[in-house]
């Protein structure tokens, strides 16, 4: 039995938790006709992860919602909301902080960020980086920001990190265009030592495919020019924050926590793919209590590349890419607000 | 600003206006001149040649609605008797969406009719079949009085050209979303001038259950056919696109029907190779679970293409668009019940099996509180001389009455 099967009971029975107590949620289901039991985690019902961009669903009472989370709203349709009471809050991190002691370690790190540190200070613009990157300060000590107050790499304040930590396990925080045009290309240019860094990276490609730089790429010229070879990038998203997929230390794949699973699906039957066919990714986790995001469609295109035959057991799969807008055509405002009229 | 009917070099909106406002040599347009008879009827040709009607085969609907025999119909249709006359507007500024290439052409072309001088805004965005519009309008040998008084610009958002351009016209035409005309309005128009607007509208189909019960089985796939090319062209997004289908008549027939209806459907699509882009999949979903998280939809399923909305109660019709291939049912007992749904936005409503004298009765219920025009399965996109409840070239022209006792 894999790890995902293992997961059927609770999150069957989380669907029932938030039918009960969301609903909006409740209807969506009725609608569909969902059943209330179910043989298979690829029969759980998902949502559209837009969905929480254009309705409010929590499954606790207003007076209990202690956190409102909000993403920037990079798709149109504004921004996700969502909403944590306090057990789902501790329940995140402490989910979180046991994903990434697989690769840290039971210990706190001196930690570098591959940020600035007005992006934590500003509170009133707090964004989906600044709350990134105050998400995993958590997880280390003695924090250096790379980036001055003008997001240039300080060069000084990196020497001085590493001088201090850079002959003992380190670890490095960014998102990885950052992490690339700043760290590796300052890092390379100084002829700096990161070999003890282990570094923690997400956020896509995009920015980087006009460089020509590639998951790969990325990986091999920073073990070339910086010594760094302990590189894990990760695939997480706001509606089931808490829930991070990491990737492997050889670079094979992202992995699912003990606590979560991912299915890849054919837009056109929804039907489950077989290893090595690209789809939609769809993304499940037992921690989404207090709203009903634990059985997620996302909008971005992945691939299976195989169970239990890599770095850790269980299932590995690649991000491909956001999917591609729709482009229409018509008359109306709605095209507007989608970025392709007048 | 940038001149793309005809060719020219960079202006700005002072030297248009001083261009358009001089009479041409050969004497000022009148309504239905030959000039732009002749004119039309050359454009016309172009859209039909094979190459253009196959690549965009809403330009070949242009060119039939553009032939000499259905210009002469529409003239017709304004002949006046002793004692009336007949003029152009003056100067008319037209403002089309982005979106829809080509259905600007039409109001331009009856406005030309009608013997106006024309100053189209060009979205700069266009491409496509309104870029194959322009093109074929460059490629016609133009009379100078043509060349003189019918102008397509470009430019960026530009409030001081679009001022210049309201302020000096005598008909302002405006398309496009609700915002953008709120916007355009800002700019005034003359005392006398006068404003043609063509915002966002809603549009349905209705299918009578003892008409598809009578239906063959070739009829019924045929008006699917039609259905589909009501949808699907402009990924249902043109206004006249349905959104929804009212079955009417006795509540227990129409799961049967509606189940054939979709299957058909489906045949359909496939018949057309039509290819359902991931993101817009996903846009159904969306679409759909909205609906029924808000209350508003009791079932949905969802096919390869189609997304089938059942609507909790008749009232909760969609009236904004949701996504390509997605379509609201909901069931009524006679056709003036869905006279108390419709409203001032609605546009078109598509038809199967009705008789005449149904849908009189439903019009005569509505008492003109919505639904513009009627037409059968297949005829939502045809454009027609009357749109949007207006005999354009009636509001593109107007009257000088002579009485001498």
């Amino acid at each position: 039995m894999s790890a995902a099967d293992g997961l059927l009971p609770e999150l069957a029975a989380l669907t029932e938790h938030h039918r009960e107590r969301c609903q909006p949620y409740a209807r969506i289901l009725d609608a569909l006709g969902v059943p209330r039991e179910f043989s298979d985690v690829e029969e759980l019902p998902w949502l559209p992860v837009r969905m929480f961009k254009t309705h409010e669903l929590r499954s606790v009472p207003d007076d209990e919602v202690f956190k409102v989370l909000t993403s920037s709203g990079t798709t149109g349709g504004g921004a996700s909301r969502i909403y944590l009471d306090k057990d789902a809050a501790a329940a995140q991190t402490r989910h979180l902080g046991a994903t990434l002691r697989a690769v840290l370690g039971p210990k706190r790190l001196p930690m570098l960020m591959v940020d600035t540190v007005g992006i934590i200070k500003n509170r009133r613009e707090f964004s989906a980086r600044g709350a990134g990157v105050l998400g995993m300060a958590t997880f280390g000590r003695d924090h250096t920001y790379l980036l001055d107050e003008h997001d240039e790499p300080d060069v000084g304040a990196l020497r001085n990190f590493l001088a201090r930590h850079g002959g003992a396990p380190f670890l490095i925080f960014g998102f990885t265009f950052m992490v690339w045009q700043y760290l590796y290309e300052v890092a390379r240019e100084h002829s700096l030592d990161l070999s003890n860094g282990i570094l923690i990276h997400s956020g896509g490609w995009k920015k980087l495919a006009d460089r020509a730089v590639d998951n790969e790429e990325f990986r091999r010229r920073f073990r070339a020019d910086t010594g760094l070879a302990r590189v894990h990038n990760y695939y997480g998203m706001i509606e089931q924050i808490g829930t991070v997929f990491l990737e492997g230390p050889s670079g094979d794949g992202l992995y699912c926590p003990d606590f979560a699973d991912v299915v890849i699906r054919d837009p056109e039957t929804w039907a489950r793919q077989p290893i090595g066919v690209p789809g939609v990714i769809q993304v499940m986790s037992t921690l989404p209590r207090s709203y009903p995001g634990h059985v997620l469609l996302t909008e971005d295109l992945g691939v299976l590349h195989g169970v239990d035959d890599g770095d850790w057991p269980g299932k590995r799969f690649s991000v491909l890419g956001r999917l591609p807008r729709a482009e229409v055509r018509g008359c109306s405002d709605t095209f507007a607000a989608r970025g392709a009229a007048a | 600003m940038r001149q793309l009917f005809p060719t020219g070099p960079e202006t700005d909106a002072r030297h248009i206006l001083a261009e358009l406002t001089a009479d041409p040599d050969d004497g000022p347009l009148v309504c239905g001149d030959e000039r732009v008879i002749d004119f039309l009827t050359r454009f016309a040709r172009k859209l039909l040649a094979p190459g253009t009607a196959r690549a965009y085969p809403e330009l070949a609907s242009l060119g039939f609605f553009l032939r000499k025999g259905e210009i002469g119909k529409a003239l017709r249709s304004v002949h006046t008797t002793d004692g009336v006359f007949r003029f152009p507007r003056g100067l008319a500024f037209h403002v089309p969406p982005a979106n829809v290439d080509t259905i600007f052409v039409y109001s331009w072309a009856l406005s030309a009719l009608a013997g106006n001088r024309n100053v189209v805004r060009v979205s700069p965005r266009t491409a496509g079949a309104g870029q194959a519009v322009l093109d074929a309008l460059n490629e016609i040998d133009v009379h100078p009085a043509i060349a003189q008084t019918q102008r397509m610009v470009g430019y960026q958002r530009d409030d001081e050209a679009t001022a210049a351009l309201s302020a000096a016209c005598d008909l302002r035409v405006l398309w496009g979303g609700d915002r953008a005309i709120a916007a355009l309005r800002r700019h005034p128009l003359a005392p006398h001038a006068r404003e043609l607007t063509f915002p966002d509208r809603a549009s349905f189909a209705a299918i009578s259950l003892p008409g598809w019960r009578k239906a063959s089985q070739t009829e019924r796939r045929e008006a699917v056919r039609g259905f589909y090319n009501d949808a699907y062209w402009f990924d249902q997004a043109a206004c006249a696109s349905p959104r929804a289908v009212f079955w009417i008549g006795e509540p227990a027939e129409a799961p049967g029907a509606q189940r054939e209806f979709r299957a058909l459907l489906r045949e359909v699509l496939d018949e057309q190779r039509y290819v359902t882009d991931p993101a817009m999949a996903v846009q159904q979903r969306v679409a759909g679970y909205g609906m029924a998280a808000d209350g508003l939809a009791s079932g949905l399923g969802f096919d390869a293409g189609v997304a089938t909305i059942q609507l909790a109660e008749p009232g909760a019709v969609p009236r904004e668009w949701l996504a390509a291939g997605t379509f609201a049912h909901a069931t009524l007992r006679t056709l003036p019940e869905l006279a108390k749904i419709v409203r001032r936005k609605d546009q078109t409503l598509t038809q199967f099996g009705f008789t005449d004298d149904e849908l009189a009765r439903f019009v005569r219920a509505t008492g003109g509180s919505g639904v513009d025009r009627i037409v059968s399965f297949g005829s939502a996109l045809t454009f027609s001389p009357v749109w949007d409840g207006y005999d354009l070239l009636h509001e593109f022209t107007r009257l000088v009455t002579v009485r001498s006792t």
